[in-house]
């Protein structure tokens, strides 16, 4: 559930680091107050005598004599308690208000201070300042009694930290925060305090709050340091949620939510342009990818800083560090980085995208990043409908763009799924009129399931039917093992069935344990004994009852998780958008641009091409959009937004090219993302400020807010328009207010007549339970077809027609690519929106017949297939033992699965050796030691068993590309028709309680 | 309702009143999730499995040809698919269990609350035909014969097949049925009857026939709490009110009612996100909330 949980870890480390050192600590003096006092102002008298001695140089002695007295005096300070510490008896207020009679020496003689000024006044060394900050953490962590609330104490403190604000070494930067996040836990105990950091500032300037303007350098700084000032720092942002004059001091007076917004994008610029690919089966960033990868471990960290932030502050640092991340970092940074021309830079920004998304947890942030997705648009386009692009590309670039869109579709956001499905059909226009009312009809007979399965390739059907399924067996493919816990799990899990999971575990990786767990008992711990390969192959025919199971428990999940939407998507509510349906920035009707743009493609030749989806990844195949132009002045992509003219532009080009490619494995202290961006000696606050300016600068070319009024503004048009319709009636609710219990309601009786009184020649029309007629529902929705767009060719969208278009190719793609695949159309087909459930799976549904349905998509892949089979002499064994592959391997992820820790691993190693040997799939994923072994194992017995892998590649390595995909294919295909027959077959038990 | 007794399933499990519209998330699951565990089970391996009658499996294969050995899914989902229809009717007063041993007898139980019938309280089992849906219609049978013109009042079946001559797939559902019983007790119709003298005496004497329907309407009460008449573990069975064990449950399904999101989100913790005003199609078209002072 939490992704981010930054408290839950904060709060051990920000006390208990304290803790054993103090206890630790021998009180030197244990003797009463009176002596303990004594010994003070003796200790006092002997520093006064060289503090006095003025106009000349200390000398090293009187250093060092200062140094050790005022080392006992400290000490002695922060033993001192109040006068009757331990009298209970007086008040509360009284106690408040006390102070230990050191503390009042200390305030009488103004001592600190004293001290601090002879420090200033000589020679004041990094050294000394280190000494003087540790001198104050131990008397601030250790006290007895609240210092900080007395002037004399506070006052040189301050001052002491203003004279740090300099940037400097390291040690003396360790101490300087070390010191602030024990002001931050001070404060964070006794709230009050905070007024007084204020007020003892107004008469030093504007910069409001020291502690906060000193602790911000660190926000993105690497190791112990960066994480103390940002637990610090989110110490006073909790703070803030409930002050608003602290949040206002942030929001307005520091350069907080700028700085870590801009942060990001310095972290961002100095990620990996090109991902390491292991194995040929990756897709997206698991948490043990990245963790290896120090510049990724550096932006995650500040990301799930922000998204901390988000989560405990005041709604004010909020908005404002949302509009940050948005202006600051998604608009001019991650646009153009998922614009990039190469392929390699843009399979490297969409998997980041997709990690990124996986990883936010806080709603105001993935609102953000959801917003920019859908509504940004980069070079004329939404980023969206470029995401949507590459899907058409080759393989690695469709694999991660499909793993993006599994993130996205798993998020169950109403407005992605406008944004991807449904507003396309929303209009019904691609059915025929008179369908429009079946769009809500449940198929209780399972006709569609019976439809699907029927689609099965002859092929690959049992020779015989199966023999009655025994139910004490657990088909072996039912491997699911539980989710490596990591920050990064997706969000939901994915709604794929066992079967396929377990074939491909990275996929199930993201199946939540807990979700699974109550509902199937799960294989018995303790490898249960495997069947023989000829059984268990034979046991994928029988394996329909986990697809059931599965795709129930997906559409409940789905369901419940959709009841937040604003309508139920079912063909009546929300009525179809009014003449402009698209998006406020001046979008023209959807229908003709994604059509063009789809003819437009470039990917359109690359991926006919026989052989062509495993062939690399050619530059060729790059995604629509990016303007060959842009190479040039783009060298590492960090900052897109500014065009080549802009000098803003130029500086921060400059920054990235400093920074080399490389994987920002340079030993730890070497300058890593902030500190790239902000390199040693530089003066913090002006650089902010020119951050600030270039922020701001931005910000009104970019208005989020006249958006959203022309939002509203059609917004309203269409409710006028609504209105007159209805002839002002205003959307009242037909269905009178019932009395609480009429005998027989007046529905009830017209329910009752119709059924019963249905003359016999409309039986078999396939509608739902009858209505009562609903006068106004009809007037409603009849009309808006008369104001809507004109009817042009029904377009169901360019994500229906990128997704079927790629589905129709099956038997072309890689194994990975169709995987991922039929799990996105499966994860689609778990909506329960009438509108979207209709179109995949209403197979009585008849289309407009420019409108591809899914089932017209699946039945030519079957033809393909049966052809494919035909020519393929041998396909039969093939098939068997593509099936034997697919099992080994979900088992062998499986095995790996329950319990398995992240491994840490360099991911390349074992995968690089290149042995073009049997298995090298296998061995591909041989990650652990355990995986290696059975790899090996399995390679080995696959040798024994006289068979070659199915997929050892020949001589002729494309024509061995297409048997083998193809091969895959008719084995994912047969499990995905199952998977869809259960789907449907789910979406009509579903529990109407989910829905209402 | 009569505070006096308690209905329960043989199960733990109850419904809560379906007319109180808003029910706690356990009870809202229940039914369904019940039947579910009973249909789509992976039994363990040590329990003894209770078979099904043999018929469905054979009969449902003429379903649909194509695959035959998913013929079964087919029938037991197409039920289940009605039973979900009847839970959305909510019909008032009228609760049916399917029961744990076939999908195609449910067992059901009708409070009447207003006119001549009013405080009836009478249990019936629905059988549907394992040739379902291309069958007969259902048959509703009452444990008593409740004396009603359309009653048989000898074996208690209710006749049916006068509002369902033929029985149609896709237009006839289950809960037609059910509330075709519910309303026969409101609406009495005495044209060729199954009890002539239910329906002679509403014709000619209502006062008599009246009398004889309290009585009936007694005589059910008075066997309320009989063991049912069909051993399930399914069945509905009524017993005395016991503060023990019912103040409980009736305090959990009151306080539940109070709060049915919060009780969800325990068993499902997942929630989608929207960001569309109502009514409108425009993604994020829903204003912020106002910022809190």
């Amino acid at each position: 559930m939490e992704r981010m949980s930054w408290l839950s870890k904060l709060t051990p480390r920000a006390g208990g680091q304290r803790a054993p050192r103090s206890a630790s600590l021998q009180p030197p003096v244990t003797a009463d107050p009176e002596t303990c006092l004594m010994v003070f102002k003796n200790h006092w008298a002997q520093v006064l005598r060289i503090l006095e001695r003025r106009g000349s140089k200390p000398a090293p002695d009187d250093l060092s004599a200062v140094r050790n007295n005022t080392y006992q005096m400290l000490n002695l300070l922060a033993e001192d308690r109040p006068w009757g510490d331990g009298d209970r008896d007086r008040s509360q207020g009284d106690r408040d208000m006390a102070c230990g009679p050191i503390l009042e020496f200390v305030a009488a003689e103004n001592l600190l201070e004293r001290l601090l000024c002879w420090h200033l006044q000589g020679d004041f060394t990094e050294e000394r300042k280190v000494e003087q900050l540790k001198l104050y953490e131990m008397l601030i962590s250790q006290a007895r009694q609240p210092l900080l609330r007395h002037k004399p104490v506070l006052t040189p403190l301050l001052r002491l930290l203003s004279v740090c604000a300099e940037p400097a070494s390291a040690p003396l930067e360790n101490s300087l925060v070390l010191l602030l996040n024990q002001l931050c836990v001070s404060v964070a105990r006794e709230p009050a305090i905070l007024e007084l950091f204020f007020h003892s500032h107004t008469d030093q300037g504007p910069a409001n709050l020291i502690i906060f303007s000193l602790l911000i350098p660190f926000i993105h700084h690497e190791g112990a340091r960066g994480q103390q000032a940002r637990d610090a720092l989110l110490l006073i942002m909790a703070m803030s949620a409930s002050n608003r004059a602290v949040a206002q001091s942030i929001t307005d007076n520091s350069y907080f939510c700028p700085v870590l917004a801009t942060g990001l994008s310095a972290l961002y610029s100095s990620l990996p342009r090109k991902i390491e690919v292991r194995g040929d089966d990756w897709h997206f960033l698991r948490r043990e990818d990245w963790i290896g990868v120090s510049s990724l471990v550096l932006f995650m960290n500040s990301l799930e800083f922000c998204n901390a932030v988000i989560q405990v502050a005041h709604p004010l640092v909020q908005k404002q560090l949302v509009d940050y991340v948005h202006n600051g970092f998604l608009v001019p940074v991650m646009g153009p980085a998922l614009h990039k021309t190469s392929v390699e830079e843009m399979i490297a920004s969409t998997a980041y995208l997709d990690l990124f998304l996986r990883s936010v947890s806080e709603t105001a942030l993935l609102k953000t990043f959801l917003r920019f997705v859908l509504l940004h648009r980069h070079d004329n386009m939404t980023i969206l409908d470029t995401l949507v692009g590459r899907i058409n590309s080759n393989s690695r670039l469709c694999m991660v763009s499909l793993s993006l869109f599994r993130t996205l579709l798993s998020l169950n956001c109403e407005d992605v799924m406008l944004q991807l499905v449904l507003r396309y059909l929303l209009p019904c226009s691609h059915v025929m009129l008179s369908q429009k009312r079946a769009v809500r009809d449940l198929d209780i007979y399972g006709k569609t399931a019976a439809k699907f399965l029927s689609l099965i390739p002859r092929c690959c059907r049992p020779e015989s039917p199966p023999p009655p399924r025994d139910r004490d067996e657990e088909p072996p493919s039912r491997a699911r093992g539980p989710g490596s816990p990591g920050a990064d799990a997706p969000p939901a899990p994915k709604p794929s069935t066992p079967s396929r999971l377990s074939f491909f575990m990275r996929q199930a990786s993201a199946a939540p344990t807990e979700a699974a767990a109550p509902r199937s008992p799960g294989p018995p711990a303790g490898s249960p004994p495997w069947p023989g390969p000829r059984d268990e192959v034979a046991e994928l025919d029988r394996n329909y009852l986990e697809y059931l199971r599965d795709a129930r428990h997906s559409i409940d999940r789905c369901a419940w998780a959709c009841r937040v939407w604003s309508a139920p998507y079912d063909g009546e509510d929300p009525r179809a958008p009014g003449p402009d349906p698209d998006s406020p920035l001046g979008r023209p009707p959807g229908p003709p641009t994604p059509r063009t743009k789809k003819r437009g493609l470039p990917e359109e030749g690359t991926r006919e091409a026989p052989g062509g989806p495993l062939g690399g990844d050619e530059p060729s195949a790059g995604g629509s959009g990016p303007d060959p132009q842009d190479r040039g002045t783009l060298v590492n992509g960090a900052h897109g937004a500014a065009e080549p003219g802009r000098p803003e532009g130029d500086v921060v080009v400059k920054k990235v090219r400093r920074s080399p490619q490389g994987e920002g494995e340079g030993g730890g202290g070497a300058p890593n993302g902030a500190a790239r961006a902000q390199p040693p000696g530089w003066d913090p606050l002006p650089s902010v400020d020119s951050l600030l300016e270039e922020l701001l600068a931005r910000v009104p070319a970019e208005p989020p807010g006249a958006g959203v009024s022309i939002e509203t503004f059609t917004e309203e048009l269409r409710e006028i328009e609504a209105e007159m319709q209805n002839g002002g009636v205003g959307g009242a609710p037909a269905t009178p207010t019932e009395p609480p219990e009429p005998p027989l309601s007046h529905e009830e009786e017209e329910a009752f007549a119709s059924f019963t009184a249905l003359p016999e020649g409309d039986a078999g029309t396939g509608r739902a339970p009858p209505r009562p007629p609903d006068p106004l529902a009809q007037v409603v929705a009849s009309p808006p077809r008369a104001v809507g767009p004109p009817p042009s060719q029904p377009f169901t969208g360019p994500f229906v027609s990128v997704l079927f278009g790629k589905l129709e190719n099956m038997p072309h793609n890689s194994l990975y690519v169709n995987f991922l695949l039929t799990g996105l159309v499966a994860q689609l087909a778990c909506y329960p929106q009438p509108l979207l459930r209709s179109f995949l799976l209403n197979t009585n549904m008849v289309f407009q017949p420019s409108v591809k349905s899914l089932l017209q998509v699946l039945g030519s892949v079957k033809n393909k297939i049966e052809s494919f089979a035909a020519s393929q002499e041998d396909f039969p064994a093939l098939l068997f033992k593509a099936k034997k592959y697919l099992i080994a391997r979900g088992r062998l992820d499986w095995a790996e699965g329950p319990g398995a820790a992240p491994t840490l691993r360099r991911p390349d190693t074992l995968a690089r050796s290149r042995k073009p040997s049997l298995g090298e799939l296998l061995l591909r994923h041989a990650n652990s030691p355990t995986r290696a072994r059975h790899a090996a194992q399995l390679a080995l017995q696959g040798l024994r068993d006289g068979g070659l892998h199915p997929l050892a590649p020949p001589a002729r390595h494309g024509e061995a590309l297409r048997v083998r995909n193809a091969v895959y294919c008719a084995v994912i295909f047969s499990e995905f028709l199952k998977e869809l027959a259960a789907i449907a077959q789910a979406h009509a038990v579903t529990s109407p309680f989910l829905t209402e | 309702m009569n505070p006096f007794w308690s209905m329960s399933t043989g199960s733990v499990r109850k419904r809560s009143d379906t007319e109180e519209k808003t029910l706690s998330g356990e009870v809202r699951t229940s039914p369904l999730r019940a039947s579910a565990k009973k249909q789509l089970p992976s039994i363990p391996k040590n329990a003894v499995p209770i078979t099904k009658p043999a018929s469905p499996a054979t009969s449902s294969q003429s379903t649909n040809g194509t695959h035959a050995s998913y013929g079964p899914f087919y029938l037991e989902y197409s039920l289940l698919a009605e039973f979900t229809l009847v839970v959305k009717q909510k019909l008032p007063g009228v609760y049916v269990q399917p029961s744990y041993r076939s999908a195609l007898m449910w067992f059901g139980v009708i409070f009447i609350r207003h006119g001549l019938y009013q405080d009836g309280v009478f249990k019936f089992t629905v059988y549907i035909p394992d040739n379902y849906p291309d069958g007969d219609c259902p048959r509703l049978v009452f444990d008593l014969p409740v004396f009603h013109p359309l009653v048989d009042p000898l074996s208690g079946e209710l006749d049916v097949k006068r509002a369902f001559a033929k029985w149609r797939r896709n237009h006839n559902h289950i809960w037609q049925v059910l509330m075709y019983a519910r309303r026969v007790f409101y609406k009495i119709d005495t044209t060729s009857p199954l009890n002539p003298e239910a329906a002679v005496l509403y014709e000619k004497d209502v006062q008599l026939f009246k009398s004889k329907v309290v009585d009936s309407v007694k005589l059910c009460s008075s066997h309320l709490f009989d063991q049912p008449k069909i051993e399930d573990p399914y069945a509905i069975i009524f017993s005395p009110w016991n503060p023990a064990i019912h103040d409980e449950a009736r305090e959990k399904m009151l306080t539940q009612k109070k709060k049915p999101e919060d009780q969800h989100c325990k068993s499902m913790h997942v929630s989608g996100l929207s960001w569309v005003k109502p009514g409108s199609v425009q993604p994020f078209s829903k204003e912020e909330k106002a910022m809190p002072t």
